[in-house]
């Protein structure tokens, strides 16, 4: 895993998020993603986690899907899983991104069943549906650290 | 479900404005809406004091404030009994109509006024932040993710998983250039027509997306409105077209949480990302209509990629699941002898804005023999597909020239 660079934005303490050049105006993150972001300061992908069926559910959930529960708990994710579906990006999103291009945004299907949005990272590659992914967390470019997927040989 | 609201609801007055970013006067959506907004009461011929409901699809981003009917309605000088808007993304331009004729049915108002205007291409850059928009503040928009990627990964699976192909998906964007080329408002009117090729050897934008496989943003703002009566009213207006049938459906926010979603239409097995709420409020549309997709003249739809445009015209009922590829290949849209699709040239070639009411409206024209572009003959029942947030929240409109119930 590679090491928190120090210009991380730290998620955990809610900063004011900019979608490119706008200021959005939302306050980022929502008290019920903050353990979250912090075990991805720690290096851990943490999914939320339902007792009472025993599911693990996305990290935004603020009630079990299934039961309807509010009594969720945090719980460390394997961290591995496979590309469900991608796309390179050629035009950026915004003007941060724009040295980047062409980079891989997709969905990662986790062995725990919870599905997340990612950035997919060829290491060796190819990414491709079905490609085995792992968790790694990086600075991206808008300086802010997270979760990505390095796609290829687990 | 009851369906005795079908053919009850009409049409009896329509408007439009229209602006180009050029234009010496640079138009706000308030103004393009208040303008649409008299054209279509002029139309109908009803005084301010008749309309009892306001109805707006979302609020413009380009005239961001809340409460956002107060200023239409203070710029009108209307009392609507019953106010408000209709979120749901691009969904709610149809939204807007469904929540008209449910206010009429119930006899709690005699007319309803449905509203939707932009002018996003007057006054944002629409490319850089339209993603902050579509996109998870923190799950996704930091990974960098554009409008077409955050489409794209709906194109991913549905072209995995059917066996579409990028030239099958170029078939659309060739046959809206088709369509624009005779309509005089239509962004890309002047670009000439497209092959297949020139589709494909397109830049990338986000794969498999190239640059015209994309809707282009209008490059300026359209506002459309329309006025709604009951059946008992309609006879005493000039003309009226008839809201045959209608559904709604939404399914997600954001499409990483659409793959955390399941346990109902269209999801009801488990997440998935190759059937939307589009063919749910098709089959509503249809069961309330009693109309099949065999008795539809003309077709349109909000799809803003052109292989979301073969998945609408599967849920839409004109082929089957998988099939869209196969039907536009084969014809099914051709602008010679194919289903009338897209008959301003779809988001592809007219351009995008607010939320695509002016699909309706050009139904609408097209019915009155007043079509700005190329005149469809005998258009009796016509299919409008509203939608937003990448394929998220949709609505479907089946009208008709006369009632069909």
């Amino acid at each position: 895993m590679s090491e928190p660079s120090s210009m991380a934005v730290d998620w955990a303490a809610g900063l004011p998020l900019m979608a490119g050049p706008y200021f959005v105006g939302l306050y980022q993150p929502s008290p019920e993603t903050v353990g979250f972001w912090d075990g991805v300061k720690h290096s851990e992908l943490r999914l939320k986690y339902c007792a009472h069926c025993s599911r693990m559910l996305h990290p935004k959930r603020i009630i079990c899907t299934d039961c309807g529960t509010t009594d969720l708990a945090w719980r460390t994710a394997k961290g591995l899983g496979q590309v469900y579906s991608f796309s390179e990006i050629h035009r950026a999103a915004a003007r941060e991104f724009a040295a980047s291009v062409p980079y891989t945004v997709g969905v990662v299907a986790l062995a725990e069943g919870v599905h997340l949005f990612t950035r997919f990272i060829a290491d060796p590659g190819p990414i491709v549906i079905g490609a085995p992914a792992r968790v790694d967390f990086r600075v991206l470019e808008q300086g802010h650290l997270m979760p990505v997927f390095l796609v290829g040989a687990v | 479900m009851t369906t005795d609201i079908g053919s009850r609801i009409a049409i009896v007055g329509i408007g439009r404005a229209l602006a180009h970013r050029d234009d010496a006067e640079r138009k706000t959506p308030l103004q393009l809406g208040a303008t649409a907004a008299a054209q279509a009461l002029r139309e109908a011929g009803i005084r301010r004091d008749q309309v009892g409901a306001l109805f707006t699809g979302r609020t413009p981003q380009s005239y961001m404030v809340l409460q956002y009917n107060q200023s239409l309605l203070n710029e009108l000088k209307i009392g609507p009994t019953f106010n408000t808007e209709v979120t749901a993304h691009g969904g709610g331009a149809l939204g807007t109509l469904q929540l008209g004729a449910l206010a009429l049915h119930a006899g709690v108002i005699d007319y309803a006024l449905c509203v939707t205007n932009e002018a996003s291409g007057i006054w944002m850059d629409q490319v850089h932040s339209n993603a902050a928009w579509e996109g998870d503040l923190q799950f996704e928009a930091p990974y960098g993710a554009s409008t077409p990627s955050l489409y794209a990964q709906f194109a991913c699976r549905y072209m995995h998983e059917y066996g579409i192909t990028p030239a099958m998906c170029a078939k659309v964007s060739v046959e809206n250039r088709n369509w624009a080329l005779h309509h005089p408002n239509a962004a890309m009117r002047g670009r000439g027509p497209i092959t297949v090729e020139d589709v494909l050897a397109s830049r990338m934008i986000a794969s498999p997306l190239r640059l015209l496989d994309c809707a282009v943003w209008y490059p300026g703002g359209i506002a459309t409105a329309m006025v709604l009566t009951r059946a008992d009213r309609a006879k005493d207006h000039a003309r009226a077209t008839w809201l045959a049938g209608w559904g709604q459906c939404s399914t997600h926010e954001w499409v990483g949480e659409r793959m955390n979603s399941w346990g109902y239409a269209p999801i009801e097995n488990g997440p998935d990302l190759i059937g939307t709420g589009a063919g749910v409020s098709a089959q509503q549309a249809y069961a309330m209509s009693g109309l099949t997709p065999k008795d539809i003249d003309i077709a349109q739809s909000s799809a803003p990629f052109s292989f979301a445009n073969l998945m609408m015209l599967e849920e839409l009922g004109f082929c089957g699941r998988g099939e869209g590829g196969d039907f536009v290949v084969g014809g099914g849209i051709d602008f010679d002898g194919g289903l009338p699709f897209n008959t301003m040239g779809g988001y592809l070639s007219f351009g995008q804005v607010a939320q695509g009411l002016y699909n309706l409206h050009e139904v609408v024209q097209q019915m009155y023999g007043e079509a700005e572009g190329f005149q469809v003959p005998n258009v009796n029942a016509g299919i409008v597909h509203g939608h937003g947030g990448p394929l998220a929240c949709h609505s479907v409109m089946i009208v008709s020239k006369e009632p069909v119930r």
